[in-house]
């Protein structure tokens, strides 16, 4: 555990003393805010929508997207550009542009609902309660700070501790996720980007929050580096007892690091369940075809499946299901009427009416839309 | 700071005045009135009176680097010539006592400008959209497409000779006698209202409008959502986040618009008759006084230079990224 | 062949295209109220400076004055005299003239020395770069105004004061001139730095496969696509150069029978017009001025805007 040097992969040191670790069965045993329902689950988003005014009309970014959270659950949002999951993401705590709003639904983090919460109400729980990891390659970083200072910050302006103190927690958390000491006193600008993406994370936990966004957090790193986010992450989960939520197009990540993934295409949810069950046997076409288009080592299949035509103009939805233009499997019912999300026996929700609501509560056959369904092998931990 | 952000800065600006210095030695030589002129012009020399006046002033010497050298040593003694109006007096003696009205004028119509140009810039930046903004930018738009002089006589037209508040002209009433100093500095004040405000308007029109889009730049970036994010209040993440990083275009703006704002500050000079380098370089300029037009623009371009300088080192201090 | 197309002529589809495109960057600018507004004034002025005597007649000289000195407006002068009894309106309106012309040649040389030196020192690089870079810094940070003031009588004086060139007095050349020698640093940075970044695109080195050379490369690829930044960079120009001639006008250094609006200023405050109260000596030139520049701006900042989109906003 001791090698400090400038090469290999970096050393963390131990869980900070920032927090009690409870692994990951149990809630962490911190102040839960007042008005906490010690038995809600932790996160629960309930139909939320999203909406957008551009100049050309207004956009629902965000439509009906329903999904749940548990204690030291790790949950991956995957979907192409434009699907709405940072949306999604960002808006539990509201964070949206100028010209963004929640027109409905509920986000209820221990049964306290944020969404008619005041702005000022809602900042308390910013970073507190969930904090984001932002895309390394993003300015995200204040550059005319140094790090230390910018993951002081929230401990001193939010939990009111001293500067001093501030300034040795921040020490502790660089530690823990590899960056050593003496580099806190850097400028953004003079370290690597994976150093940055580690000081991000090292923010992140700042406040001790119960849940961490990674909003791309690995994409524009090489893979050597992003293995050791990765890794990182994983440890936050065993050390910490965070809760997660990856948001990525990449779905080997989500297949490596998180229990359960949420597939969205166009705001709304297309599929969801455990990790394992969506990946080896998706239902939802969309899902199939996104996993048939990535390359896979160990089978012999020479051509990836390309999903042709792009995804609808969300000024001008189509009725029905979103996906019905680009679907194989496309039925004349699919133009018109929305398909009600269904949750069969093994956990996994679809929204497709090949798998209609009376097959709920058991488990129907995948039906297969591609040429052969080729899933991502999923270790299990 | 990096010794080396340093070092280099500083030769930089050396090779700039020395470069200014060359400029300078040239038009010595082109200028009329110029001794070498004033030998091959001459009909009534002969050819041998010729060359020995040009023994004599030491033009016979090659240009570099004999000449250019002793140039340089007549500088860096302050020998700068003689004025062609005041027959007789050093350059440098009719120069002396016109510096400090115009640093005065410059300094404080910089200061002010600084402060309250910024401010309200941030401030509309800030709280973007609504009509106080827009009256404001289009205000300033106005007052950045006014030539200095410009708004000096609409300022002199209308608080001077309509309102009779200030006085029109110069920096204190001549032949007046006054009881005690702190009457002097009344009559100071009244006289060097007008000519600062003109200067701080002008300067106050463009700063405000490049602090406006450097704070709305700012507040579009990626570590303003980061503070965001982190449950700061809108204050703080202003004052944190993007004032810090806004100000450092204004620092740029402000040394480049050096040059532009000495042009304004002659001009100002001009309209109120205040007795600085300004209106020294126009008598100077309608007179063909060449020696002190040089000193002049010697004196000011080094000014700019310096001043050039101590805002890059300034810009040094505030980012960062450029200390590397 | 099927039978029924028109064989295609490349030529016509191409300056077809060019039309269309002309057609939708017109639409787009003037639809904004800072493109229109700006044009709008410009256009005025233009017609104004292009044929003065359509309107107000021939120039009035001291000897062909024709109202009392330093008089208020009436009915007759509709805005007052100076202080030699010539009619305000028509020293007004023929400044203009001078005024634009001035600045449009002054435009036309800096854009033009600014952009040869900003293309060729971008694309060759290397020493030659640098030297001329150390140049333009030099420009840069030299309060040039101030070169002007005293480059200005010495190329006056060298000249001669009393020839024409171009049917043009020799002040007016000489300050056209020294506004170009000045002003061309800071286009030539712009330039640059929009080649250097064509530079590295694929275009360029595929032309080079093909054998082109330096010169055709600059001329037949680079030129073409920094040309939008040139035309908002030249608006810019023109406001600054309009500007400047004024000042220096204003100092003393144009001419008498030309006389630009700075002239007529640099007149009125030689007159103590601004002390006396004659305001109609000040405002007409003080207001064509700020109106210009003011146009200039808007204009400039309308184009850039349309031709050089810049991509914002997140995710």
């Amino acid at each position: 555990m001791t090698a400090p040097g400038t090469g290999g992969p970096p050393v963390v040191g131990g869980p900070p003393a920032v927090g009690v670790a409870a692994g990951r069965a149990g809630r962490r045993a911190r102040d839960l805010p007042k008005l906490a329902d010690p038995a809600a689950p932790l996160l629960a988003v309930d139909d939320l929508s999203v909406r957008f005014r551009l100049a050309g009309g207004s956009v629902k970014a965000v439509d009906g997207v329903s999904f749940a959270l548990d204690y030291g659950e790790a949950l991956g949002i995957a979907g192409e550009s434009g699907c709405g999951k940072t949306t999604t993401a960002l808006s539990l705590v509201r964070l949206l542009p100028p010209n963004g709003r929640i027109r409905g639904g509920s986000v209820r983090l221990y049964g306290i609902d944020l969404v008619p919460k005041s702005e000022r109400a809602l900042a308390r729980y910013r970073w507190r309660e969930i904090s984001i990891v932002f895309q390394g390659a993003m300015n995200a970083l204040n550059p005319v700070r140094r790090i230390r200072d910018q993951i002081a910050e929230p401990i001193v302006v939010r939990l009111g501790e001293t500067e001093a103190a501030a300034r040795r927690k921040a020490g502790d958390l660089l530690e823990y996720v590899g960056i050593p000491r003496r580099r806190g006193a850097a400028y953004p600008h003079e370290l690597s980007g994976g150093m940055r993406q580690r000081a991000m994370i090292a923010m992140s936990l700042a406040c001790d929050p119960a849940i961490v966004i990674g909003d791309e957090p690995t994409t524009a790193l090489d893979v050597m580096v992003q293995a050791q986010i990765l890794e990182l992450f994983e440890r936050l989960r065993a050390d910490l007892g965070l809760s997660l939520i990856l948001i990525t197009h990449d779905l080997s990540v989500i297949a490596e690091t998180c229990d359960r993934v949420l597939v969205m295409y166009a705001g709304r949810v297309a599929e969801e369940g455990p990790v394992g069950r969506v990946f080896t046997a998706p239902r939802h076409p969309y899902t199939q075809k996104l996993l048939a288009s990535f390359p896979n080592i160990r089978t012999d299949r020479r051509t990836l499946d390309v999903i042709p035509g792009q995804p609808p103009d969300l000024r001008e939805p189509p009725p029905g299901c979103r996906f019905a233009a680009r679907c194989p499997a496309a039925m004349p019912v699919c133009t018109e009427v929305v398909p009600p999300e269904v949750r069969f026996a093994d956990g996994v929700r679809v929204a497709c009416h090949l798998y209609p609501p009376e097959a709920a509560a058991t488990v129907p056959p995948v039906i297969d839309v591609t040429e052969s369904v080729v899933g991502i092998e999923v270790q299990e931990a | 700071m990096g010794s080396s952000f340093l070092v280099r800065r500083v030769v930089q600006a050396v090779l700039t005045i020395l470069l200014i210095l060359v400029l300078n030695f040239f038009l010595f030589r082109l200028m009329p009135g110029s001794p070498e002129r004033s030998i091959t012009r001459n009909p009534n020399l002969t050819a041998e009176a010729k060359a020995e006046l040009r023994v004599r002033w030491g033009l016979d010497k090659p240009v570099f680097p004999d000449q250019f050298v002793a140039y340089l040593g007549d500088v860096s003694r302050g020998d700068l010539g003689y004025s062609f109006k005041y027959r007789g007096a050093p350059v440098t003696e009719v120069i002396g006592d016109r510096i400090w009205p115009t640093i005065l004028l410059f300094g404080a119509g910089e200061a002010i400008a600084i402060v309250v140009g910024l401010s309200l810039g941030a401030y509309a930046g800030w709280r973007r959209g609504g009509p106080i903004d827009y009256l404001g930018n289009g205000l300033s738009l106005v007052l950045y497409s006014m030539p200095y002089f410009v708004l000096g006589m609409l300022l002199l037209m209308v608080f001077s000779r309509t309102l009779g508040w200030f006085p029109t002209s110069g920096m204190l009433t001549s032949g007046a006698s006054y009881a005690g100093p702190a009457d002097q500095l009344l009559d100071f004040a009244a006289h060097f209202a007008l000519p600062l405000a003109t200067v701080s308007l002008g300067l106050i029109g463009l700063y405000s409008i490049l602090m406006r889009s450097a704070i709305i730049e700012t507040l579009a970036e990626d570590y303003v959502q980061t503070a965001r994010a982190k449950g700061l209040r809108e204050g703080r993440i202003l004052r944190h986040h993007a004032l810090p990083n806004a100000i450092l275009p204004a620092v740029t703006v402000v040394a480049i618009q050096l040059g532009y704002v000495i042009a304004g500050a002659i001009t100002a000079e001009v309209v109120f008759n205040w007795p600085g380098l300004g209106t020294l370089a126009v008598t100077a300029l309608s007179a063909r006084d060449y020696p002190v037009l040089q000193g002049v623009f010697l004196l000011l371009a080094v000014s700019v230079v310096v001043a050039n300088l101590l805002a890059d080192l300034l810009y040094g201090v505030l980012d960062p990224r450029v200390r590397t | 062949m099927s039978a029924g197309t028109a064989p295609v002529d490349v030529r016509t589809a191409r300056l077809r295209l060019r039309a269309r495109a002309v057609r939708e960057f017109a639409a787009r600018f003037l639809s904004r109220p800072d493109g229109l507004v700006g044009s709008l004034i410009l256009v005025v002025f233009a017609v104004l400076a292009i044929a003065p005597e359509l309107f107000v007649g021939p120039l009035e000289t001291a000897t062909s004055a024709t109202g009392d000195r330093l008089a208020a407006p009436t009915p007759r002068h509709i805005l007052g005299t100076d202080d030699l009894g010539k009619d305000l309106l028509n020293l007004t309106v023929h400044g203009t003239r001078v005024s634009m012309l001035i600045g449009l040649l002054a435009t036309v040389i800096t854009v033009a020395i600014g952009s040869l030196i900003g293309i060729v020192s971008g694309f060759v690089g290397g020493v030659l770069d640098a030297v001329l870079m150390r140049f333009a810094d030099f420009f840069l940070v030299l309060p040039t105004f101030v070169l002007a003031l005293i480059l200005a009588p010495i190329l006056i004086e060298l000249i001669g004061a009393q020839s024409e060139i171009l049917g043009m007095r020799v002040t007016l050349i000489v300050i056209v001139v020294v506004i170009g020698i000045t002003s061309w640093a800071s286009t030539a940075r712009i330039v640059r730095s929009q080649t250097l970044s064509l530079r590295e695109r694929a275009f360029v080195d595929r032309a080079r496969v093909v054998g082109a050379g330096n010169a055709a490369i600059m001329r037949r690829h680079i030129l073409p696509n920094v040309v939008n930044l040139i035309v908002a960079n030249a608006v810019l120009v023109f406001a600054s150069a309009v500007l400047t001639e004024t000042t220096l006008s204003f100092i003393g250094l144009g001419d008498p029978f030309q006389p630009s609006w700075g002239l007529l200023l640099n007149s009125a405050q030689a007159a103590g017009a601004a002390g006396l109260g004659a305001w109609w000596f000040v405002i007409p030139p003080a207001t064509c001025i700020v109106l210009v520049v003011l146009a200039f701006t808007l204009v400039g900042g309308a184009l850039d805007d349309v031709l050089n989109p810049k991509l914002r906003g997140r995710r």
